[in-house]
């Protein structure tokens, strides 16, 4: 009689998953604001998705900045109305982990292709997604830090168009030849690494380079006040206050592209989601390159990840994980790519013929994934709005010479320490 | 020439000098705006007088997000609020001011304290609230908690306390009722107080934005400055002549007003003597 009562519970399930199967709508949040080219494409891929799995609906809500969407998130949350999936900064998983607001996949992937799904991302990606053995989010639109610079300003400074430079020491040699001088105008700077809105990110730039690294993995200690952090800022302060080669003072994040383009700092430190923004629209030939090395070489990862809110029926989190399964194959994860200058995020997808014939033509695409094997988290620790601002304000006093490096650093380092002690 | 007239003349030069200055630098990010959006992005920084002029900025802004839609949804909006708040606040102040009912102390009080709390506070509460009624991403909803204003109850209260209780009186001799003498001698006699709170509304909930973000999901429901939001990010650096477009496009409808009806706005805000 067992079999009986299985296969009726079995008959059960199915009748049941298929008047469930119709009602299943997921909510999406995702960080862009309406109308731009990035809203249609999600629209493209919600809609196939759909037509690939009937009965599982997909609502995107666009919401704006990364910031934004993470308070709507939030608010939704607390109001008893939470998304079901929703792509942000992959920074704010200790925060949503804090909040009680997102479930870890781990419990979702049972068989073995789920579980070689979750390994198939690069490694660099993951450091920003798992804490304490579990995996909390899966990368989807991914970026690390790059140098861009003008091929015709290193023609006219005499300099090999072709070869960016490779370390610190050639960076402020090849940054006092870019450097065009009348008088106490300039013309055109050397180099310009932007430092307003997360100028911490910018800095792990220098930091890895160093060989530091500025948290621990477990988002509950800092280490701003280490000596290799303090040189890496006083190095960061000297490009403008000792060899004058950038612009004193904190340089504005949004803008740094524009003064590239209009041949006001001849290399720039910006994301590699810039990189389809510098194609269209950069005037003169330009080259993509690793950060340069010191102590080392690396970049900090940055970018968004796919979060599962909680309070989901087993119905949803099934749906659900086929949604972030599907928007993340490799062939996805390469047209993404493309479209947008974000890493795809798996190795497999620069194997697949669109994404290799993409980077065919433009070479420059690959720095981002080469660069991948040196990259490290983002800095991300537990309250880390706070966290990040006691960094940032430290980065910016010194770079506006109200602070010495040194000092910065320690008062930043004094301050994270306060707001991290509840959480040791 | 007497001293005294001196030093009156200096100092309505200054007063003069001092005007002109805050004037100026109260049009100088206005100006700016003007010259970013009407050249292209290239001469965004460099003033050069012989500029091309163009108009493509405003069309790459229009087109950049469904601003008709959102035109539509922020007037919508901004009208529902304004009647529900002229209806409620001088039924709610005429109430306060004239008629003696238990409790009204008490219930005064209780309005004077929403005026401590900042709405931001409550926006969990409230979209709450929302939920249970089943109108999130709705019009209403992004109306609705700003409907009873204590600041718009509290101003006509004052005001119609002001007005001299022999009219009220001679009104009702003259056999006018309740709503009658509301109608007829209270809200034409607080004409300036509505000019003036009205504007405050509409600038207000005009440019309000967090909430407006929160409580709506598609493009159908969301007001001009959660769509302004397409500009702002600035993960692909930032076109300061779209911005200062599509500034300038929003906001046209308030400046318009503005100097249009320039004369009553500022009689009625000296008259109701707030900001």
């Amino acid at each position: 009689m067992k079999w009986l009562s299985s296969l009726v519970g079995m008959a059960i399930l199915a009748l049941a998953s298929t008047a469930m199967a119709a009602d299943v709508e997921l909510s999406f949040y995702y960080p862009v604001a309406v109308g731009g080219p990035i809203t249609k494409t999600i629209d493209g891929y919600a809609a196939d998705f759909e037509k690939e799995n009937p009965g599982i609906k997909i609502k995107a809500i666009y919401a704006g900045t990364y910031q934004d969407t993470l308070v709507k998130a939030l608010t939704a949350f607390k109001s008893g109305e939470p998304p079901d999936v929703a792509v942000l900064l992959s920074t704010d998983m200790f925060t949503l982990i804090d909040e009680d607001a997102v479930m870890p996949f781990d419990p979702l992937l049972q068989s073995d292709a789920d579980k070689a799904w979750a390994k198939s991302f690069y490694p660099a990606f993951m450091e920003n997604s798992q804490t304490g053995g579990k995996t909390w989010g899966i990368p989807f639109q991914r970026s690390t830090i790059v140098m861009y610079w003008n091929k015709d300003a290193f023609k006219a400074a005499g300099l090999n168009p072709d070869k960016a430079p490779d370390n610190w020491d050639e960076l402020v040699a090849y940054g006092q030849k870019l450097t065009k001088r009348d008088g106490s105008n300039v013309s055109q700077w050397g180099v310009e690494i932007p430092s307003t809105g997360f100028p911490y990110w910018l800095f792990q730039g220098l930091t890895t380079a160093n060989g530091v690294r500025l948290m621990n993995d477990a988002g509950t200690e800092t280490y701003f006040d280490k000596a290799t952090v303090i040189e890496a800022l006083q190095y960061w302060v000297d490009l403008s206050r000792k060899e004058k080669i950038q612009p004193t003072g904190t340089i504005e994040w949004g803008t740094t592209p524009k003064d590239f383009f209009e041949r006001k700092t001849a290399i720039m430190w910006t994301t590699t989601g810039n990189l389809t923004n510098v194609k269209a629209n950069a005037p003169f030939p330009f080259g993509v390159a690793m950060l340069p090395e010191h102590n080392g070489r690396g970049s900090p990862t940055g970018g968004g990840n796919f979060y599962l809110f909680k309070k989901m029926t087993a119905e949803k989190s099934a749906a659900a994980i086929k949604f972030v399964k599907w928007m993340t194959t490799p062939e996805r994860a390469a047209d993404w790519g493309i479209k947008t200058g974000y890493v795809a995020v798996r190795p497999d997808a620069w194997d697949t013929p669109a994404l290799k014939q993409y980077v065919a033509d433009f070479p420059a695409a690959a720095v981002a994934r080469d660069q991948l094997k040196y990259a490290v988290a983002e800095l991300s620790t537990h309250d880390n709005q706070r966290v990040t601002k006691a960094l940032n304000d430290g980065l910016q006093a010194a770079l506006n010479g109200t602070k010495t490096p040194e000092q910065a650093m320690k008062d930043a380092q004094q301050e994270a320490t306060r707001i991290l002690r509840s959480y040791k | 020439m007497n001293a005294h007239l001196q030093t009156s003349r200096v100092s309505a030069a200054l007063e003069r000098t001092g005007a002109w200055l805050l004037a100026f630098l109260w049009v100088l990010p206005l100006a700016y705006a003007l010259w970013a959006a009407i050249h292209p992005s290239a001469y965004s920084a460099h003033f050069t007088l012989n500029a091309p002029l163009t108009l493509e900025n405003f069309v790459k802004a229009w087109n950049a997000a469904p601003f008709a839609r959102y035109f539509m949804n922020t007037f919508m909006l901004v009208t529902m609020i304004l009647t529900a708040q002229l209806v409620l606040c001088t039924l709610a102040a005429y109430a306060f001011a004239r008629f003696k009912f238990y409790g009204r102390e008490l219930a005064f009080v209780l309005v004077l304290l929403q005026l401590m709390i900042m709405p931001d506070v409550l926006i969990v509460e409230n979209y709450r609230t929302m939920t249970a009624a089943g109108i999130v991403d709705t019009i209403p909803a992004i109306g609705l908690p700003y409907m009873a204003s204590a600041f718009g109850i509290f101003l006509l209260r004052q005001t119609f306390k002001t007005v001299p209780s022999e009219l009220d009186e001679a009104a009702r001799v003259e056999g006018a009722g309740p709503l009658q003498v509301l109608l007829k001698l209270y809200v034409p006699l607080a004409k300036p107080i509505y000019i003036a709170y009205g504007l405050v509304s509409i600038s207000y909930h005009w440019n309000n934005f967090l909430w407006p973000l929160i409580i709506t999901n598609s493009v159908s429901t969301r007001p001009l400055t959660v769509g302004l939001q397409i500009f702002a990010s600035s993960d692909q650096g930032i076109d300061w002549s779209l911005i200062a477009a599509a500034t300038l496009m929003t906001s046209a409808p308030l400046l318009t007003a503005f100097l249009l009806f320039q004369r009553q706005f500022v009689q009625s805000f000296m008259r109701a003597g707030i900001r």
